[in-house]
């Protein structure tokens, strides 16, 4: 209990510990800094090992606990009333799992990159960043109330942005850093919304609040679709689902353990993380379920097509893990909550061990391209034994840890709809084929580039020792959290209210079978010396090799977007420069600087001559009348004087 | 004898002073010329009351008036006429046309 | 009868002493002229039953305005003048106004021609104009004679040496 008290200081120590990274001392390549955060880090992984062993012994979960963050006074129908916004904690299943998935790859992959990163200008500054991001995630992941949960959400996306631009100093870095940033952006654009719409209903943030209103079916279930979609919307930007994976085959520009850590714990990890959180608003809305599962499959299918032809190692296993996120997304929409995140732990075990893998070939022999590496087993043999159990267990190979996680989607998914079983069945055959073809491209075979076969040697300890641990977990995590159901009594998801197809008991093993087949193809093609049957598919199938490598022109038809856009926009920008403002702007300016011209002619020939005119014929007048009249003489004035007297007699006349 | 003689009277006594005041050339004449208006004036007053009101005496009191009045009158004027002939050494109306436009 | 004969007689002595104030050449006979006009006047004044008036008239106007105005005559004139013409070039039309002006009067003065004689009474007219003075016209008489001290003033002004 006393571990669960104080989750809240899991997010925060790495926190502490980036800002005391980033601010204290000074930026050296031999800094000692760094330790810091891989203490904090494992202080982290001890507290959430801590929590996993009271949730396993049985304390009372989910446990919330909240303090008062801030208050504002509010009016709603029409009485103004205080209120109070808590921060706080909620740590159920999905939490405990997610704790120490994330602590424990942060944790490796920082032992990782104290030689990977070694003798980096900014290393430093890298730790900071690392554990800034691990902060993030841990908040996202320990946060029970939703807007704290965006802000971090936001703080990963951030983190990320520096991470995969850490290289900023070359363009394909900071051109990918932005790609990222913008595209998981188009996707927090529907979260946000969502979280909008959550508070506009539900009049709060906290999971369990709105949980509870969604429970008692005050939620309408068009309002469910709208807020999960919106969430989906957002998931799908972070967890790279279709069609907006396209940032994540990029993100590969920046230093591999980043890769590991956003493809196995922190990133990726977010928006299926996310989904599962408000899974009580997608169970609300079967639409939405639907969605879910359907762009699940479709990712997966697509991403495992197109890591068939890809040559960079790091891109493989990029596609692989939107695969893999598929499956996940599919799981979760087919009602399989546990399922899918049962597949999220044990990916985050080998996807984290064939990052590292993939890190230590490529600082090894300098380059991402498998077709300059080959035969390197005999040159790193714990890497290459590494490498083959993540190979097995992603693949599928029984009693590896994805065995057990894959099958369990692979049953939930054909119970909930056949058809979205054959399309993983498919995905999962062509996962064991791009697995061990780009096993065979690395390690076996003939070295192909002698040069850098020469210069390559077994990494330092600091990595391998990861390697090992990650791939121990590998091969037994899987068998572990099954042990007893274990991992099964503690994320239990809700039921799907029916089984309309009932999974068959040979379900899995024909799947492994098809695994099996599939392994053997990839050994057949690129197990030799020469690929030439290879080759020949590659040019039969030319026009379908050239989709696939051009990833489906998504990448195109979102610069074609863009491109579209701008043109829009410059469209715009033209009819107003040169239409709204030559007629309503200038047009109307000339209008009206006509009708000022004839105003003044008019005012100049009109106006001022009649008055000057009558001015002047006053003057002109008055001139004549006073050089006729007026002579300073009394007796003259006298004289008019008299005459109008004169005058008013005369009028007597005429009485 | 009725009031109509003695406004004819006074009608012809004023527009002689008239005449005078435009023609005479002399300041003093003009002077004169309007003390023979006041006379008319005063005439008309005095037989205004006596035709009209016999009973009262209010006429002659308004004369009186005009009679002080006239008085002050020619103080001033012939005051006047002195500081003028003194600055110009001329006594006549013409040639006073400091007023001319 | 007598008031006919009077008034005649006054009225011939006013018009002759105007007519010579207007028309004669040296100026101190057109001042004696004057006072015998305003002699005429007095007459008048007595024949219409006002003693006081005509007592004033005497004593102010003949014993002491056209008295005055001998005096500036005589401190103005020179000999030259006696050679000049005394009357301007608009005598004509000051004769046609007049004409035209008299006409008119004629005509209003027509009006009264039936008036009535009314019973002459030889009232005495000093206590009467004392108590209106006194009574009802105060304030006129106090403002009459703040204007005859102005006048006063302004002549010791007007008359007095530039730079003394």
């Amino acid at each position: 209990m006393t571990m669960l008290e104080h989750a809240y200081l899991i997010a925060l120590i790495p926190l502490a510990a980036s800002f005391l990274i980033l601010f204290g001392g000074k930026e050296d390549p031999h800094s000692p800094l760094p330790f810091v955060g891989i203490a904090a880090i494992g202080w982290c992984l001890v507290e959430s090992l801590g929590i996993l062993y009271a949730a396993i012994s049985g304390a009372a979960l989910p446990y919330a606990q909240d303090w008062s963050w801030f208050s504002f006074g509010m009016t709603a129908a029409n009485r103004p009333f205080v209120y109070d916004m808590p921060i706080g904690v909620l740590i159920d299943g999905p939490a405990v799992f997610m704790l120490v998935v994330v602590t424990l790859v942060s944790f490796l992959v920082q032992i990782y990159s104290l030689s990977y990163m070694h003798g980096d200008a900014r290393f430093k500054r890298y730790y900071a960043y690392l554990s800034f991001f691990t902060a993030s995630m841990l908040g996202l992941v320990v946060s029970s109330n939703l807007l704290v949960t965006f802000c971090c959400w936001e703080l990963v996306g951030f983190s990320s942005y520096i991470l995969i631009g850490f290289w900023f100093e070359r363009s394909e870095p900071a051109y990918a850093a932005k790609k990222a940033f913008l595209t998981t952006k188009l996707g927090d654009l529907g979260l946000y919304l969502a979280l909008l719409f959550i508070f506009v209903l539900v009049g709060s943030f906290q999971i369990p609040q709105i949980a509870q209103f969604v429970s008692r079916g005050y939620m309408s279930t068009a309002a469910a679709t709208l807020i999960a979609l919106g969430i989906l919307c957002g998931a799908a930007g972070k967890s790279a689902q279709a069609p907006l994976f396209i940032w994540l085959p990029d993100a590969m520009e920046g230093p591999t353990p980043v890769s590991a850590l956003i493809h196995a714990a922190t990133m990726v990890a977010a928006g299926v993380y996310l989904v599962a959180r408000c899974y009580f608003i997608f169970t609300a809305a079967p639409i939405a379920m639907e969605t879910v599962a359907w762009l699940g499959a479709l990712t997966a299918f697509l991403a495992a097509t197109m890591a068939i032809v890809c040559t960079d190692i790091k891109r493989v296993l990029a596609f692989s893990t939107v695969s893999q996120l598929g499956f996940m997304m599919c799981a979760l929409g087919a009602w399989g909550l546990t399922a899918g995140l049962f597949h999220l732990t044990t990916h985050a075990a080998f996807k984290a061990l064939l990052f590292l893998c993939a890190g230590s070939v490529i600082h090894a022999v300098h380059t991402n391209d498998m077709r300059q590496m080959g035969g390197l087993s005999k040159k790193m043999p714990l890497t290459f034994l590494t490498t083959f159990i993540g190979t097995c267990a992603i693949s599928g190979i029984p009693l590896l840890s994805g065995w057990y996680s894959k099958d369990m989607i692979l049953e939930r998914v054909y119970e909930h709809d056949p058809r979205l079983f054959i399309i993983l069945a498919i995905t999962a055959t062509l996962t064991a084929f791009y697995m061990f073809r780009l096993l065979f491209l690395t390690f076996l075979g003939t070295e192909r580039d002698k040069d850098k076969h020469a210069h390559a040697h077994e990494s330092p300890w600091p990595m391998t020792v990861p390697l090992v641990v990650l791939a121990l977990l590998s091969i037994f995590a899987g068998a572990l959290l099954d042990h007893h159901h274990l991992f099964e009594s503690l994320v239990t998801g809700p039921v799907s209210p029916e089984i309309p197809h009932p999974a068959p008991p040979w379900l899995g093993w024909s799947v492994t079978a098809a695994v099996a087949a599939s392994i053997v193809a990839a050994a057949k093609l690129y197990g030799g010396p020469h690929f030439e049957t290879a080759q020949r598919l590659k040019a039969a199938w030319a026009p379908l090799f050239h989709l696939l490598d051009r990833r489906y022109y998504l990448d195109d038809i979102f610069l074609g977007l863009v491109d579209l856009g701008d043109r829009a926009a410059r469209l715009a920008f033209w009819i107003d420069s040169e239409v709204i403002d030559a007629i309503f702007v200038d047009g109307w300016g000339a209008v009206a600087r006509l009708a000022a011209k004839l105003s003044h002619l008019f005012d100049d020939l009109c106006i001022d001559r009649t008055v000057d005119g009558t001015g002047g014929l006053s003057v002109t007048v008055g001139g004549a009348l006073r050089s006729l009249v007026a002579r300073g003489l009394a007796q003259e004035y006298l004289m008019y004087a008299a005459v109008g007297m004169s005058v008013l007699a005369a009028l007597t006349w005429f009485r | 004898m009725t009031l109509t003689h003695h406004l004819l009277l006074g009608a012809a006594l004023f527009l002689i002073g008239v005449f005078g005041a435009l023609t005479r050339r002399n300041i003093i004449g003009i002077l004169m010329s309007i003390e023979l208006m006041f006379n008319a004036a005063n005439i008309n007053l005095a037989a205004f009351n006596h035709f009209l009101h016999p009973e009262g005496v209010l006429g002659m009191t308004t004369a009186l008036f005009i009679i002080t009045v006239a008085a002050a009158e020619v103080v001033v004027g012939l005051a006047l006429v002195l500081a003028i002939y003194r600055n110009c050494e001329s006594v006549y109306a013409e040639d006073f046309n400091l007023l001319k436009g | 009868m007598i008031e006919a004969i009077a008034f005649y007689t006054f009225a011939a002595v006013t018009l002759i002493g105007a007519f010579g104030v207007v028309t004669l050449r040296n100026t101190i006979y057109s001042a004696l002229c004057l006072g015998l006009c305003l002699a005429g006047v007095a007459g008048i004044f007595a024949n219409l039953g006002a003693d006081f008036l005509f007592a004033s008239q005497l004593l102010i106007y003949v014993g002491g305005i056209a008295i005055l105005i001998v005096f500036a005559v005589m401190l103005l004139g020179r000999t030259s003048d006696l050679h000049l013409k005394q009357v301007n070039e608009q005598w004509a039309a000051a004769f046609l106004i007049g004409a035209v002006t008299w006409v008119g009067l004629w005509r209003a003065a027509k009006i009264f021609s039936h008036t009535p004689l009314p019973i002459p009474e030889a009232a005495k007219t000093t206590r009467a104009i004392g108590l209106l003075m006194m009574g009802d016209l105060a304030v006129p008489f106090e403002a009459i004679s703040l204007v005859l001290l102005a006048a006063l003033l302004g002549a010791v002004f007007f008359s007095r040496k530039e730079n003394p």
